[in-house]
Formats: C-alpha cells, sequence, structure tokens
C-alpha cells in the first residue's frame, strides 16, 4: 500500500516578525505545516496497522528550498519524497499547488491513501485536498479524526461541528486529516542523519507539461490587525456588573 | 565564513528544542523541587538518540559531530541544566573510552551508554584534590587477576544510574595515577545521599566509596600510568558539554528577561518599551548571549575540525569559562529587569540563577582553566 | 454579472447567506439563487425569506459525499447561470469549497470572516500567516467560490420568494455512510451565540465550571473555552473551543476567566464588539487585548460574580 503524505512548506509561525503592522518573512526558516505532520503521523500509523506493509511517500511543492525542507519529513519517518521545484513559487496558491501536488502524485503512480492536513498552517484555507481529489477524479473525506484499512477499503471517521461520521469507501481515497488527532513523533538523531540518504525524486516545474493558467487570487492587503480596546481596568464584581448593565448586556 | 548550519543540525536542534518544551520543561519545577530526574525524561532522551550525538555510528551513535552536540544541549539544558548534566557527563565518560579504550573495550561499553540504556560516570575528583594526580588516595593494588580498588570519589554525576564507570586510582606499588573501567554497583560500591546543590538539580552528584572493589586486568584503560592523559581528555570534552549547558542557562536568562520587558506592564505600556534602563538591559543581554553562543558554537566546530587537540583544549577550557560566566551576567541583568520579582521562587529567573551561578566552579574552576589556557598560549 | 448562488447544508447559515448574496448583488445587478439538496424543508424555509429558491433531489447526493455534492452544485451553477458561489464556512461548507472551485475552474476563499463589494470587487477579508496577519483578499476569475464564517451577515428576514424543481444527473464517487452520531454532548454553537464565557487553563477547579455556567446562562450566553482546555483537559467538548483550530466567534460579548490570549487563540475572538477578561496574572497578553480587565484570583472572583448577576452561587 502507498500512502502519499501532501505536506506544505511554510515560514516557521512563531518566528514571523511584525513591522510596522507587516509580516517580515526575510531570514524565516522554513518548516512543515503543523497539521500537515499531523497528516504524516497519520500516514505512518495507518501503516503501522497494516502490518508495516507499503511505503509513506511525501509529495510537496515549492521554491528550491522544499529540497531541505522536506527533510525534516524524511527524518520523521516517511520514506521518501517526490517533489515538485518551482523557483518562482514563494507563495503558491492552493489552485496552482493542487495542479502540481496532482501532477506529484501521478507521478508516483500508485496512490492508495493520499493525505493533507485539514488546512496549511499559513493560509489555512483548506482546499488544496478537495481540489487535488477532483483532479485525480477521486472520492475525498475531509475533518478524519480516524482513518483504518481492511484490504481495499477505508473506513473513516469524518468530525463535523456537532456530529460524528463513520463513512466507507474503496481505495484509493483523498483524505483531510484533523488538526491535533495526533502527537507527532520526534525524529531521532540517527533518523535525521538518515534523512538527506532517503530517496528524494526531483520535479523541474518545466518538465511538467500541464498548464496552470495563472492566479486566481489577489491579495489586496494583508497586515497585522490593530486592536483598540479599553483596556479599563475594573476592580469589584459590582463595578463589571455595572459595565455590563451599561452595556446593555444584562439588567438587574 | 559560513555561519550557517546545515539542515540536519537544524532538525537537531529543533528535535531538542520540541523534546525541551513538550517533555522537559513541564516537569522543571518538579526537577528543581524534588532534585530528582524522572525517569521518563532519561528514557525520552535516549529514544532520541541525544545521548550519541557526536559519536561513530558503528557504535551506535549519530555520527553528527560535536556542533550539533552543543546545539541540543543548549535547548536540553535550557529546559533543565540537570538534564544537561547527565548527557555531558556521559559522554565524558564515553570519550575517554573512545580515546583510550581497545576495541574490546569500546564495543563492551560504548553501544549501551551511547542508546542512554547505562549512564557512564567518571571518576576523579576526591576529598583532598579536585585534578592534581600526586594527591590521589583511592588506591588501586594488584590482586590476582587484576586490582583492587579502595578509596572514596567527591562530587560524581551519574553515579546513582546503573551503568560503566571510569575511575582514576593510583596504583598503590608505583604510585602511577592509572584509569580503569568498572561497573557501578559492584560489589563494594556504595554511594553518599545526593549532594543538595545550588543549582543543575536533577542531575544527581555524589560522593562514592570503593570497598575492595574487583577491577578485573581487562578493565584497565589505556596505560598503566595513563590517569592523567585519561583526565585531560576528561577535560576537553566535558568542557565542550558544559559550554552547551550553560549556553543553555544563557540563553533562558535572556528569553525570561526579554518576555519579562515585553509583558510586564506600566500604565499601559511594556516596561521594556517605556524604561530606558530596561532597553539597555535588553541590548546587553542579546550583545552578551550572542558573544556567548558564537564561542560555544565555534567550539562544536572546532571540535569537529581540530589538527592540534591543545588548541582544543585551550579552546574548550576558555569557552566554557568565558560562557558560564556570561551565563551569570545574563541571569544578573535579567533578574534585575524582573524587579522584585525576580527574586520569587514562583519565577523561573530565580532558578536559572541556581543553574548559571555554579557554571565557573564546576569541573575545573575558572581560575584553573585560565591557567591551562594561558599555558598552552604562551608556550604555543 | 451572471447570478449568485446559495447553498448550506445548515439552515441558519443559509439564510446570512442569503442576506450576503442580496448584498452583493444590490452592489452588482446579480440575480440570488439558493439551492437545497434532499431537503425540501429548507428550500421553504428560504423561499419564505424571499429567495428564488431550487429543490435538487437525488438519491446519490448525499451530504457525506462531498464530490457528488460538489458535482450537483456545478450542475446548478451551469444551469442557473450563477458565477458566484457563497457557501458556509462550517466543515462541510469548507470540504465542499475546494471541490467545487477546482471543478469549475474558479479561485475560492474560504472562512471569510467580512465581505464587501468595492469598485465591484468582491473584497474578503480572512486570517493570514496563522492568524499573525489579517488578509483582504478578492477572487478574480471568473467564477468564484467564497466560504463564507457564520454571522458575518444576519439572517435574512421573512419575504416571499418562490420554490422551483431543479432536475440534474449526479453520480455519487462511492462513499458509504455506515455511522452517523451526534457528539455526546448537546451541540453548542458557540460561533452563533450572542454572549460568550471563556474558560482558560487559568480555571484551576473543574467544579468551577458549574459557576461559569450560571454565569452564562444570566447573560443568556454559551459557555466556550481554549483548546487546551477541551484537548488536555477534557473539561469541555471539543466543539466549544475557540481559536484558528477552534471557532472563530464574533459575538457582543466575551468574558474570558483566566485566558492568557495567544495568537492562536485570539483569532477566534478578535471580532467580538466587547472584550472582558478576568485574569490572576495582569501581565497576560489579554489583559492588551481586552476593553475591561479585572485583575483577580478566578476562585475569588466567580462566586462573588455568580451572586452578583444571579444572587446565587451553585453548589
Amino acid at each position: 500500500m502507498n500512502i502519499v503524505v501532501a505536506m506544505k512548506q511554510i515560514p516557521d509561525l512563531q518566528q514571523i516578525r511584525i513591522r510596522n503592522r507587516c509580516p517580515v518573512l526575510d531570514d524565516v526558516p522554513l518548516t512543515l505545516g503543523k497539521i500537515d505532520k499531523n497528516a504524516l503521523e497519520a500516514g505512518l500509523k495507518i501503516r503501522e496497522n497494516a502490518g508495516n506493509k507499503g511505503r509513506v511517500i511525501v509529495v510537496s511543492a515549492g521554491n528550491r528550498d522544499i529540497e531541505e525542507t522536506v527533510k525534516e519529513a524524511l527524518a520523521a519517518g516517511a520514506d521518501e519524497a517526490c517533489i515538485v521545484v518551482d523557483e518562482a513559487a514563494s507563495d503558491l496558491e492552493s489552485s496552482i499547488s493542487a495542479i502540481l501536488l496532482a501532477a506529484a502524485i501521478k507521478r508516483i503512480g500508485v496512490a492508495d491513501i493520499i493525505l493533507f492536513g485539514e488546512g496549511s498552517g499559513d493560509n489555512y484555507s483548506g482546499q488544496v485536498g478537495a481540489r487535488v481529489a477532483e483532479i485525480l477524479d477521486l472520492p475525498q473525506v475531509g475533518y478524519a479524526g480516524n482513518v483504518e484499512t481492511t484490504g481495499r477499503t477505508a473506513r473513516i471517521t469524518r468530525v463535523l461541528e456537532d456530529r460524528e461520521e463513520i463513512v466507507e469507501v474503496e481505495l484509493p481515497v483523498v483524505v483531510c486529516i484533523l488538526a491535533d488527532i495526533n502527537e507527532p513523533r520526534i525524529p531521532s538523531v540517527s533518523q535525521i542523519l538518515k534523512a538527506g540518504k532517503k530517496h528524494k525524486e526531483i520535479i523541474e516545474i518545466d518538465d511538467l507539461t500541464m498548464e496552470t493558467s495563472g492566479r486566481r487570487i489577489e491579495t489586496i492587503s494583508n497586515l497585522a490587525p490593530e486592536t483598540a480596546r479599553k483596556r479599563e481596568p475594573v476592580n469589584t464584581c459590582g463595578a463589571l456588573c455595572a459595565v455590563l448593565e451599561k452595556e446593555g448586556f444584562w439588567a438587574r | 565564513m559560513n555561519f550557517d548550519f546545515s539542515k540536519e543540525e537544524q532538525l537537531i536542534q529543533k528535535a531538542a528544542k520540541e523534546f525541551a518544551d513538550k517533555r522537559i520543561a513541564p516537569v522543571a519545577g518538579n526537577i528543581h523541587r524534588t532534585n530528582a530526574m524522572p525517569a521518563e525524561i532519561v528514557d525520552g532522551l535516549a529514544d532520541l538518540g541525544m545521548f550519541g550525538i557526536p559519536f561513530l555510528e558503528k557504535y551506535g551513535g549519530g555520527e553528527a559531530g560535536y556542533l550539533s552536540y552543543i546545539l541540543a544541549l543548549e535547548q536540553l539544558s535550557k529546559a533543565s541544566a540537570g538534564v544537561g548534566m547527565i548527557i555531558s557527563v556521559n559522554a565524558v565518560g564515553l570519550a575517554v573510552i573512545n580515546v583510550f579504550g581497545t576495541e574490546e573495550q569500546k564495543l563492551a561499553y560504548l553501544p549501551q551508554s551511547i542508546d542512554g540504556k547505562k549512564i557512564m560516570s567518571f571518576a576523579f575528583t576526591e576529598p583532598g584534590t579536585g585534578s592534581d594526580p600526586k594527591q590521589l588516595t583511592t588506591t588501586v593494588s594488584r590482586d590476582k587477576d587484576g586490582y583492587l580498588l579502595n578509596g572514596t570519589k567527591r562530587f560524581i554525576s551519574n553515579a546513582g544510574y546503573k551503568g560503566p564507570m571510569v575511575v582514576v586510582a593510583k596504583e598503590s606499588d608505583t604510585g602511577k595515577a592509572t584509569a580503569f573501567v568498572i561497573d557501578k554497583f559492584c560489589d563494594g560500591y556504595s554511594l553518599s545521599a545526593p549532594w543538595e546543590k545550588i543549582g543543575a538539580h536533577g542531575g544527581g552528584l555524589y560522593d562514592v566509596y570503593f570497598k575492595d572493589v574487583k577491577i578485573p586486568a581487562e578493565n584497565l584503560l589505556g596505560q598503566n600510568g595513563g590517569g592523567l592523559s585519561a583526565l585531560k581528555i576528561a577535560m576537553i570534552y566535558g568542557k565542550i558539554g558544559l559550554t552547551g549547558l550553560f549556553l543553555g542557562q544563557a540563553l533562558a536568562a535572556f528569553e525570561e528577561g526579554l518576555r519579562y520587558a515585553n509583558e510586564k506592564m506600566h500604565r499601559g505600556e511594556s516596561i521594556g518599551h517605556k524604561f530606558e534602563h530596561i532597553k539597555i538591559s535588553v541590548a546587553d543581554m542579546a550583545m552578551k548571549y550572542d558573544a556567548a553562543k558564537w564561542h560555544a558554537y565555534h567550539l562544536g566546530w572546532a571540535a569537529d575540525n581540530y589538527k592540534d587537540p591543545l588548541q582544543l583544549a585551550k579552546e574548550a577550557a576558555l569557552s566554557k569559562v568565558f560562557v558560564a560566566e556570561t551565563a551569570i551576567d545574563i541571569a544578573r541583568i535579567s533578574m534585575g529587569i524582573h524587579g522584585s520579582y525576580g527574586l520569587m521562587e514562583d519565577y523561573k529567573i530565580s532558578q536559572i540563577w541556581g543553574d548559571a551561578i555554579i557554571g565557573p566552579q564546576v569541573e575545573g574552576t575558572a581560575p584553573l582553566l585560565k591557567i591551562m589556557g594561558a599555558g598552552i598560549i604562551l608556550n604555543g | 454579472m451572471a447570478g449568485i448562488l446559495i447553498y448550506s447544508d445548515q439552515d441558519p447559515l443559509s439564510f446570512e447567506l442569503l442576506t450576503a448574496a442580496r448584498y452583493i448583488a444590490e452592489n452588482t445587478g446579480a440575480a440570488v439563487k439558493a439551492v437545497s439538496i434532499n431537503n425540501h424543508a429548507q428550500a421553504e424555509a428560504l423561499a419564505g425569506r424571499g429567495a428564488e429558491s431550487y429543490r435538487i433531489d437525488g438519491k446519490e447526493i448525499i451530504l457525506e459525499d462531498t464530490a457528488a455534492v460538489a458535482r450537483a452544485l456545478k450542475g446548478a451553477v451551469e444551469t442557473l447561470d450563477t458565477d458566484v458561489v457563497l457557501l458556509s464556512a462550517n466543515r462541510r461548507g469548507k470540504e465542499l469549497a475546494g471541490r467545487l472551485a477546482q471543478m469549475l475552474d474558479a479561485g475560492c476563499l474560504s472562512d471569510v470572516n467580512a465581505l464587501a463589494v468595492r469598485s465591484g470587487r468582491i473584497e474578503c477579508t480572512r486570517n493570514a500567516l496563522g492568524g499573525a496577519t489579517v488578509a483582504v483578499q478578492t477572487v478574480t476569475s471568473k467564477r468564484k467560490v467564497i466560504a463564507l464564517s457564520a454571522k458575518v451577515f444576519a439572517a435574512a428576514p421573512d419575504g416571499v420568494g418562490h420554490i422551483s424543481d431543479l432536475t440534474l444527473d449526479v453520480k455519487g464517487s462511492g462513499i458509504k455512510l455506515m455511522e452517523s452520531r451526534a457528539k455526546a454532548e448537546e451541540a453548542a454553537h458557540i460561533e452563533t451565540a450572542a454572549v460568550l464565557v471563556v474558560v482558560g487553563q487559568g480555571l484551576e477547579n473543574r467544579k468551577d465550571l458549574a459557576i461559569v455556567k450560571r454565569i452564562a446562562d444570566s447573560l443568556k450566553g454559551e459557555v466556550a473555552c481554549s483548546k487546551p482546555v477541551a484537548t488536555d483537559k477534557k473539561w469541555l467538548a471539543e466543539d466549544r473551543i475557540i481559536g484558528l483550530s477552534g471557532k472563530i466567534c464574533k459575538p457582543d460579548l466575551a468574558i474570558l476567566l483566566g485566558v492568557s490570549g495567544q495568537v492562536q487563540f485570539m483569532v477566534g475572538i478578535r471580532d467580538a464588539k466587547t472584550i472582558v477578561a478576568i485574569n490572576r496574572d495582569e501581565n497576560a497578553c489579554i489583559m492588551q487585548n481586552a476593553d475591561y480587565i479585572m485583575t483577580a484570583d478566578l476562585q475569588d472572583v466567580l462566586p462573588e460574580l455568580s451572586r452578583a448577576l444571579t444572587g446565587t452561587v451553585p453548589s
């Protein structure tokens, strides 16, 4: 069984600085999305439960740095990587990422379960998995809290706001994993050292013949929110009640 | 000059930081209060290969070099200096056996301590001497199949863990200082209660008593009379570990001070943004941390790339002094930023202060290390 | 502009989408069309709010099969000549958005928490960079899919619309529903509540939740929490989590009890009209981001506040 995990290269969100309300991304180290790491961990667990048969393959698309960034996933247990390198791509929008990832998945050939995080760590738009499913003409299940396989059937728990539903579907399938459903393993020192030696298939964007038909989203502004809260101290519960009354939230 | 880390170095640093944040930090307060290290922490470090970072892959090590070792120790020790102590002292024993051991000895002792399944100790210091081989009173006398060990060793880290111990003792017949490797908790091995020290809690420190401990002849490490050479190697690799450990204290103090400067409010504005003297303190901390950091990272690089061992010995000794003293400087400044709160046990800086203040006096006092370093500088 | 299509599996959200679509239509002159899938009651309710309401029925279009629902909507877009599709940004809606956008070769924005038409463009506001920034974006492709958060627009008022049937031949993608169950606790709808009383890690005793509930009830509000309270402590259900990976809420009033206010949390509450923060630590981030701040120990404040608001304290 081949388990494909799509992961996105993003800036380390903890290290983004805000200057004059604008995010400064220069020198911010690149990493892989946090929820993507949940997806990788889920992939590793699916394989373990399937008697450790099959391979876990990471796919990603990004600028040249992705060749290094993907080592983090290889260290965490993925067997190999297939990445699309687009030198111009620093900020790929969802529709284009989906096309590149789908191309990488086709290159792998057999993909039985294709895992995504429910959303990327930076943009959290949550579209790419669904878009890839459409391109590959596969069924999809989002917000998955659990994935089990028996033979060629996957049994997936989808967690909605107020319900959980269990669905079954024949492989192959695209599954988007819920954030925080597992604790991604910390790679050991020797796994980190071995990551660079694992197989990496690198696809140059120019070698792909598909159309990406340009951007579909324009960003008008992207600024840190201004906070203009009153910060009025309230010293007693009585005073707080008076405030709630004055603002019309409570009546005596 | 290239100051970039390789991806592997970055990932080792990140793995150490993640383990420190998720597993050590939540129990760090408890480690500090009880002066005991939870077994799960040691097991977790072992699973991640944190005990074997610089050692050869053929013995189970990561073979990732001493720069990676320092990067990891910095992050782990930032959360708990005791963790740094356990790893650093284990690595001292490993380094001595790695240098002086026969292949049989290496295969017998290195893998299990690289794995962190058995934790090593190094025993030289005694109640009467810190580093003078002539004043050793622990003796080995020839026995029919080997040696008999008798005496007391002082301030021995990791002595409460099962595993090998490298002991330097005086040969009763020749008067030479010689190194041996023994198994802790063998017949005749006993321990004091752990010392209650100011800092690095959880890194257990004991006195060790030997009463007619039998040492087989094949446990001789290096040559008869090679005890001083073993001590020199232990000094070099011990200083590398401690440089990483006290860099962790420098970082911890810096981060706590910076956080407090940003978060403590005075009439609606953070003290860091409001008061000039806090700004200056922030600059001082940053300046000093950077100086300490590059000292330490260069030492790691040098340990991976040295040609002249004396130059490495000098750099290890002086970097450890510089980083340890700087950690105290930063802790002092950070404590000043905290005002009265810095004196309270509730605030982490008070604990960091205790961890930092021990720096210049452990495993070779600052004056001793400076004199050693100066000797190498003056004599070339 | 061709028409605007709205769809949500949830009635209240579909009523809000109707208002949003009318707002866009006002500025662009587009026609608004609503679809309901295998749900005649919803189609009637939408018509009852003045919508041009279309019923799509199909055995294979089950909600659990996102691809099938997307296919149905694609059919509707083509048949009804609509370029803009508004969906709800609940989980079903977001899962659907990407699939439909790909089918329509459209750009897509999800979790949109403010929407304005300026110079003919639909400007959408959403969180970016993990909540560190707020981006204003617009879809430039001809067809557009937008998934709108709850409470961005009010529910459409009553009106007179009409219902038509839309016959489409839609195949499923092979998803079989085996089991569906409501989450153990009664489902909380914190994203639609006007008042939220939010518990953070600063609440030390689980039994104090009873007092928190009483306070929330006295203000006709819901109890919500920061992530660790639900995922680590498991004191409350996960559908009460506020934040980037929980729910994005815009209540009129949020009372934050022992919440430190990290960015991932603040993303979910920063659009509240009024924020009251009670925290023992005067230096907690949250104290910078609240309208009314009280530095106090929750163990003392909670009974006192309960007594002040309701006259009693639950035992």
